[in-house]
């Protein structure tokens, strides 16, 4: 295990080096430079080279590069260019929000998915296919629906309409109950698709394990329906499961994007949008990794979770 | 010496077309409960799309400053917004598009992905290492950040768009052409093959990538629905095609802001953007299904 995890790790360890290093030079790549491009029309002559001497464009690319990589080993973000506000502390500051709906999401749609799984699962090997179609239906066009329009639908019905939710605000963190009011749209229209994925998989793994033998050797020591369910199928199709949660983090991570945007949340995803639109390439490409480190961090344990669960894993 | 004649081995039967094309049209494509569904929904799409521009509409980008914010009507059948435009005959040119970005990239992510999978799956070794690292480092980043942070770089427009969302795909097909060819390469035609001296061409264009075509196809299928989507909701945030120019995700945007007064603005032309997808989710599970014999029932 040790040994597994170690090797997993180095992977890591090399797919970020990739990573910082596809961020970097594809930054390099806009014509012109990073610097011209961010001033647009508005600096020119000696402006310009004081703004590209300041976002250190004068050196060679190679100092350039280390000196990127030494200033993320030492978490060294920098400043934002055109606000000149510490990176980090924007980061202090949005990453928790963002985090909490990511979490939030998986929280509130393990719990949905995996009981409307297992019963379409169930309705399935007993034949009733009526109620297995719609479940795997309704799944599969709520999973298709794009969020933005989701969410637009949902702030048009519980906020507007109804008043159920604040569309706006502050988030203050003394205020909880406040907070979670803000979160609970934005959580609610990613944890839709999220559903709609989880329980298509929960229903196809324990659909497979319905069919085992231990299964009918379950039922036959008289157990009832529901402690076969849930103590026989549905831990052994645990697996499958946990990985595709790992595995969602991603897509999870873009929806974060689109509703902080929507729903006006200073989160990492609105700080990345005014990122691209001030063209502030510092903290776009800070940001871009921080996604990427999230997703291949999570991915690493998701992985080491699997082996942990399945020992008969072989890579 | 008994007289032994040697006939000419009968000409084997050919089906009346090769390939992939022919195993569909043999299946009854049309026939496919499913690929039927795809084509109830998809079929208007299409031919209002086509025939937009003849249609008694107003132009997509033509204002009517008397009829502005307007409810849904026989005139305007999506109403219209701020500016008096009509939002049905935008949803069409938006609708234009959206296949047009769904298409190219799955057109350019099945190419590439299948010329660099197949060469990575082939010859394995350093070419394999090679193109696998860089897959790695790419399939790193959530798709639509990928495309987020594409586009930031290379701009807003139709040809930054698809670049960016195939740039996305590539590494996807990749991988998974690699893993057929990989699982091909061991097989006993392919050793057949060998010992009768075949070229590396003729293996990889004769025996290989026809084998690994059907998979592929409905990979690039999902693949263009994706697209779709993620073409929508970068024009959504601002970064994919720019306004005027009406893009299914920036008539969204547009109608943010009225939600309140004007909801049709935002919602329909999101409806239509659902349709497409669960069209082509449609197409995509029916052509796996005729083409994948485990799966037909």
């Amino acid at each position: 295990m040790a040994e597994y995890a170690a090797k997993k790790f180095a992977q890591m360890l090399v797919t970020i080096l990739g990573v910082v290093t596809l961020v970097f030079f594809t930054l390099r790549l806009i014509p012109g430079d990073a610097a011209s491009a961010m001033a647009g029309d508005t600096l020119s002559g000696e402006a310009l080279e004081r703004l590209r001497e300041q976002m250190g464009l004068g050196e060679p690319l190679v100092n350039q590069y280390f000196g990127f990589l030494r200033d993320l080993l030492a978490i060294d973000l920098g400043e934002t260019i055109t606000t000149r506000i510490p990176i980090a502390e924007l980061l202090l500051r949005a990453l928790p929000i963002t985090l909490s709906i990511a979490l939030g999401t998986i929280v509130l749609s393990v719990a949905f998915s995996i009981p409307l799984g297992t019963l379409a699962a169930y309705m399935a090997h007993k034949g009733r296919r009526w109620l297995d179609n719609a479940l795997t239906g309704t799944a599969m066009v709520i999973d298709l629906m794009p969020s933005f329009w989701t969410a637009l639908v949902l702030l048009l019905i519980f906020s507007l309409a109804l008043g159920w939710f604040p569309a706006s605000g502050q988030l203050n963190w003394n205020d909880p109950w406040g907070v979670a009011m803000r979160l609970a749209l934005p959580v609610i229209v990613l944890s839709l698709s999220q559903v709609a994925t989880l329980a298509r998989i929960t229903r196809t793994a324990v659909l497979e394990v319905l069919n085992e033998d231990y299964v009918r050797t379950a039922r036959s020591l008289g157990w009832s329906e529901l402690r076969v369910l849930f103590r026989h199928a549905l831990k052994n199709a645990a697996l499958p499961i946990a990985t595709v949660v790992g595995l969602s983090f991603g897509n999870l991570l873009g929806g974060t994007v689109i509703v902080e945007f929507i729903f006006t949340i200073p989160g990492v995803g609105n700080l990345l949008i005014t990122g691209i639109n001030s063209r502030d390439y510092q903290l776009v490409q800070t940001l871009i990794v921080l996604y990427a480190l999230l997703f291949v961090v999570i991915n690493f344990t998701t992985d080491l979770i699997y082996k942990a669960l399945d020992p008969r894993v072989q890579f | 010496m008994a007289d032994i004649t040697l006939s000419p081995p009968a000409p084997a039967r050919r089906p009346p077309f090769g390939g992939i094309l022919g195993t569909l049209a043999r299946s009854r494509f049309l026939a496919h409960p499913k690929v039927r569904l795809a084509l109830v929904i998809l079929v208007p799409i299409l031919l209002l799309t086509a025939l937009a521009p003849v249609l008694p509409i107003q132009k997509p980008l033509e204002t009517n400053l008397r009829a502005m914010m307007q409810f849904p009507s026989p005139e305007h059948l999506f109403g219209t917004d701020k500016m008096g435009r009509d939002i049905f005959s935008r949803t069409l040119a938006g609708v234009q598009v959206s296949l047009v970005v769904g298409f190219s990239v799955a057109a350019i992510a099945l190419v590439s992905g299948m010329v660099l999978g197949t060469l990575a799956g082939f010859y394995g070794g350093l070419v394999d290492r090679a193109i696998m690292t860089v897959v790695d480092i790419f399939l790193a980043f959530p798709s639509l950040l990928l495309a987020i942070g594409l586009v930031s770089v290379m701009g807003t427009g139709l040809v930054p768009v698809i670049l960016a969302i195939s740039l996305a795909d590539v590494p996807r097909f990749i991988r998974l052409q690699r893993s057929q060819v990989l699982s091909l390469r061991s097989r006993a035609f392919i050793d057949a093959a060998r010992t009768i001296d075949a070229s590396q061409y003729w293996l990889m264009s004769r025996h290989i990538v026809p084998n690994t075509l059907a998979p592929m196809l409905v990979a690039a299928s999902i693949a263009a629905a994706n697209a779709i989507l993620i073409e929508a909701s970068l024009s959504f945030l601002g970064l994919g095609i720019m306004p005027p120019e009406p893009s299914l995700g920036n008539i969204v945007r547009d109608g943010q802001t009225y939600l309140e007064q004007a909801w049709w603005i935002s919602t329909l032309p999101g409806v239509v953007i659902l349709l497409i997808a669960i069209g082509l989710h449609f197409l995509s599970d029916g052509v796996r299904e005729l083409l994948d014999p485990r799966s037909r029932q």
